[in-house]
């Protein structure tokens, strides 16, 4: 439950062995690298854009080829597969697979060829598909399309829209054509949209039959074929399943590269590594023979990294305390108990200059408050069971992952908890059970009581852990103050606060009225009442006098200790702000009683029972995800505005080692 | 009008129920409208728009939760129905808090839950701080939820 202490570290080595050294670093993963800004005449930076940039474009192709890959062969990805974390790759396999970078590179392309040359088949295909359309009315033509007649026969071979019988077309041909007598004329075939014909006609009379079939709507077809309409056909089939076939083996040759595909994960996570550290090589600073490079490291671990490179390389390694003013980043280290609440710290804000890490206090509060809202015993005992199973059974499981689903687990633990306490198994399910199936009224008892059925009870308490949640966030405020030796502000801001709020909150427990109010079943005596009244107003009177005390104007600071005092105000809402652990617990399980009594209604039965099931299941999911949902949302708020809101601000930068970050591979160093 | 007490209390639970079911349902169709043009851009973001997409569902629930508590204080849910008239204009006005302050804070928070996946789809690290934003709207919602409880959970045993 700390920060790590950070050490400041800087380092001059030989240019030659930058390479070696930059990998070391990474492979210690230990060190933040910062991006040197420094002007000098000896050292320069190294311009790494044209590097990156060649990266980014290999990496890009590799890319491209695992997603052709996968439209080709899906991958199969068992259920769950988030929670199996990465596969694990020996540190020798990784370099073997850097030394293959060619042949790999080779292969992404060749894929990527493949599947152009697989698409091009496709559109030769479908176009020969559409030629073949259009000749299948012709196919049972034994003439060449093109034929045009011989030296005294003349004929029209072409198509007329529309859908017209034979006699038809020679009625309104020779109404056009008085003069003509001499026509043949064969229909090759017919459909609603169109009539394809033949028509011979003597040599002399070709112009007026032409210009009379024209007005008709006459065309000649489109497709320009040499040969027999069917030859031709059979000549595109012919062709079109050879490029089938070639797409085929295309496909069939993609298919077997699937094999490729983890060189291929593998190669992308080098790139990876190699971006990061042309990244990296790019924020020092170096000369014609050396280079140079300052950051940060954890200080316990800055001995063995500084021993690690004095014995590989000769240069000159120096960590030393950081000084007071540097922006140094922060890493938590917490207990298996406090860490995953770690990630919901994160969301809100690092802890900045001369603040403590409060993720153990927030850890402790975090659970009970979730515990409170959820509070259903039934769908903590869910949350445990799930979280338990998974971090079991998936131990390699990514360790984001395995935080959240710990987190979850606690939070199942302190839901379980509360709601035995309060007596809500799924809402009151035995009891609906034993009444409507069994006719006998079998229910689980309270540990302490019905929130439903004393809702003043449950709302003192809520106040109560509000109270108490706040009180801490004083005393952390307390610690911050002591630790920076700042003891007059410690007493100003959190003592003169602890006796005001403490004092106030004895007094009101001293009243009888409060007390009926609130059904409690005890009245503190007038005189601590008193007692405790006269020490709030003195913390009044010193909250006062000392809130403005930044300002030298006697008249200034009194107006604003005056407006101090008012924030007893936000306690008052702070506290009152508690009252969802009442709402949210109660909307829990009330909405879990009425599932409960809605699939009880279908009666006593075999299909009751069915139905009931049914209810019970669809019901309870929907409502633990909704609670599950607001629970999460309202511990995240009492936990930021309320409890942070007293001595947590934040603000402080994540250290971000230089490492080794892969997406599809865990890299496992041999020791 | 002897048997009007019912009527009043039914009144007001049905309302709670009413009023607070449709400002959720505007609210997180606003949100939802907000949510899904984020993620045409970015389906990873899913997860995190789908988060504040849902926060002001809930007062859908807490007007459903004073309904139903409501319901079985009337004894429409088995029991005896006897209400008289004054004691069912006091379930009326203990709706009351539901009813406005369910609908209005429904819509007041999808346009902050709006806003924050608005700063989601520019700002994915922060969040955490988008959630807080739309869930101070909610603690509204609470404090009427709160007072609709007591409320109508104590009408029963005012002796009148």
């Amino acid at each position: 439950m700390a920060i790590l202490p950070m050490k400041h570290i800087s380092m001059i080595g030989l240019k030659k062995d930058r390479r070696a050294v930059l990998d070391v670093l990474q492979r210690c993963g230990t060190v933040q690298i910062n991006d040197i800004n420094r002007k000098d005449n000896a050292f320069y930076k190294y311009d790494v854009s044209s590097e990156k940039l060649l990266l980014e474009k290999q990496a890009a192709v590799v890319q491209e080829a695992l997603e052709i890959l996968d439209r080709h062969v899906p991958e199969k990805k068992p259920m769950l597969n988030v929670l199996n974390g990465k596969q694990e790759l020996s540190r020798k396999r990784y370099e073997k697979l850097d030394g293959e970078q060619e042949e790999i590179l080779e292969t992404a392309k060749h894929i990527r060829e493949l599947s152009d040359t697989i698409s091009e088949y496709r559109a030769g295909m479908e176009k020969l598909q559409v030629q073949m359309d259009s000749l299948v009315p012709w196919s049972s033509l034994d003439l060449p399309l093109q034929f045009r007649g011989t030296k005294s026969v003349a004929a029209f071979i072409g198509s007329l829209t529309g859908e017209m019988s034979r006699d038809e077309l020679l009625a309104s041909l020779f109404d056009r054509l008085p003069a003509v007598d001499a026509v043949h004329l064969e229909i090759v075939s017919s459909t609603r949209e169109q009539v394809c014909i033949v028509l011979l006609c003597l040599r002399r009379d070709a112009g007026p039959v032409e210009n009379a079939l024209r007005s008709m709507g006459f065309a000649y077809p489109s497709a320009s074929v040499p040969t027999l309409p069917i030859r031709q056909m059979q000549e595109w089939k012919e062709k079109k399943d050879r490029l089938e076939k070639a797409r085929d083996t295309a496909e069939e040759e993609i298919r077997d590269l699937s094999g490729q595909r983890d060189s291929l994960k593998g190669m992308l996570d080098c790139y990876a590594i190699r971006k990061e550290k042309a990244d990296v090589a790019g924020r020092l600073l170096q000369s014609r023979h050396a280079f140079f490079l300052e950051g940060y490291i954890p200080a316990r671990k800055a001995d063995t990294a500084a021993a690690i490179l004095n014995e590989q390389f000769d240069l000159l390694v120096e960590y030393e305390d950081p000084s007071g003013d540097a922006d140094v980043p922060i890493l938590l280290e917490n207990n298996k108990f406090a860490e995953p609440v770690e990630g919901v710290l994160r969301s809100f804000s690092l802890p900045g200059k001369g603040e403590i890490d409060p993720t153990f206090l927030m850890a402790i509060f975090y659970y009970i408050l979730f515990g409170l809202m959820l509070s259903d015993a039934g769908y903590g005992l869910l949350m445990v069971l799930g979280c338990g199973f998974c971090l079991r059974k998936y131990k390699n499981m990514e360790p984001g992952m395995q935080k959240t689903l710990r987190m979850f687990f606690f939070c199942g633990i302190s839901t379980t908890f509360w709601g035995a306490m309060f007596g809500s198994w799924f809402g009151d399910v035995t009891k609906i059970v034993s009444t409507t199936f069994f006719h006998r009224t079998v229910s689980v008892p309270p540990l302490w009581f019905e929130p439903v059925n004393d809702p003043m009870q449950m709302l003192v308490f809520s106040m109560a852990v509000g109270v108490l949640h706040l009180f801490t966030g004083l005393g952390a405020k307390l610690v911050q103050c002591i630790r920076a030796k700042q003891y007059k502000d410690a007493v100003y801001d959190v003592l003169f606060w602890y006796l005001l709020v403490g004092g106030l909150i004895v007094v009101l427990l001293s009243s009888s009225q409060f007390a009926g109010m609130f059904g409690l079943n005890f009245v503190l005596p007038s005189v601590v009442g008193k007692a405790a009244g006269s020490i709030a107003a003195v913390a009044g009177a010193g909250i006062i006098l000392t809130a403005g005390r930044e300002s030298r104007n006697w008249f200034k600071r009194i107006l604003k200790g005056l407006y101090g005092l008012y924030n007893v105000t936000g306690y008052l809402s702070d506290i009152l702000s508690y009252s969802r652990l009442l709402a949210l617990g109660l909307a829990t399980g009330v909405i879990a009683t009425v599932i409960n009594q809605m699939g009880a209604m279908f009666g006593d039965s075999v299909m009751g029972a069915v139905l009931f099931a049914v209810v019970f299941l669809i019901g309870h999911a929907l409502n633990m995800a909704i609670n599950l949902l607001g629970a999460y949302v309202h511990t995240n708020r009492l936990s930021f505005v309320e409890f942070f809101g007293k001595f947590y601000e934040g603000g402080g930068k994540e250290f971000t080692p230089f490492a080794v970050h892969t997406k599809y591979f865990e890299i496992k160093e041999e020791t | 009008m002897e048997n009007m007490g019912v009527f009043f209390a039914l009144l007001g639970a049905v309302l709670a129920a009413v009023m607070s079911g449709i400002g959720s349902a505007r609210g997180v169709g606003m949100a939802g409208e907000a949510a899904a043009g984020v993620v045409t851009e970015d389906p990873s973001k899913f997860g995190k728009v789908l988060i504040l997409q849902l926060l002001p569902g809930t007062q859908g629930i807490y007007g459903l939760l004073i309904a139903f508590i409501t319901l079985t204080q009337i004894g429409i849910l088995g029991g005896s129905s006897d209400v008289s008239l004054y004691k069912g204009l006091l379930y009326f006005i203990a709706c009351l808090p539901m009813i406005f302050v369910g609908y209005w804070s429904a819509i007041r928070q999808a346009r902050a839950a709006v806003a924050s996946i608005a700063m989601v789809a520019k700002r994915p690290d922060q969040s955490g701080k988008a959630i807080i934003f739309p869930a101070m709207v909610e603690t509204y919602a609470i404090l009427a939820l709160l007072i609709s409880i007591l409320a109508v959970t104590g009408i029963g045993s005012v002796n009148i």
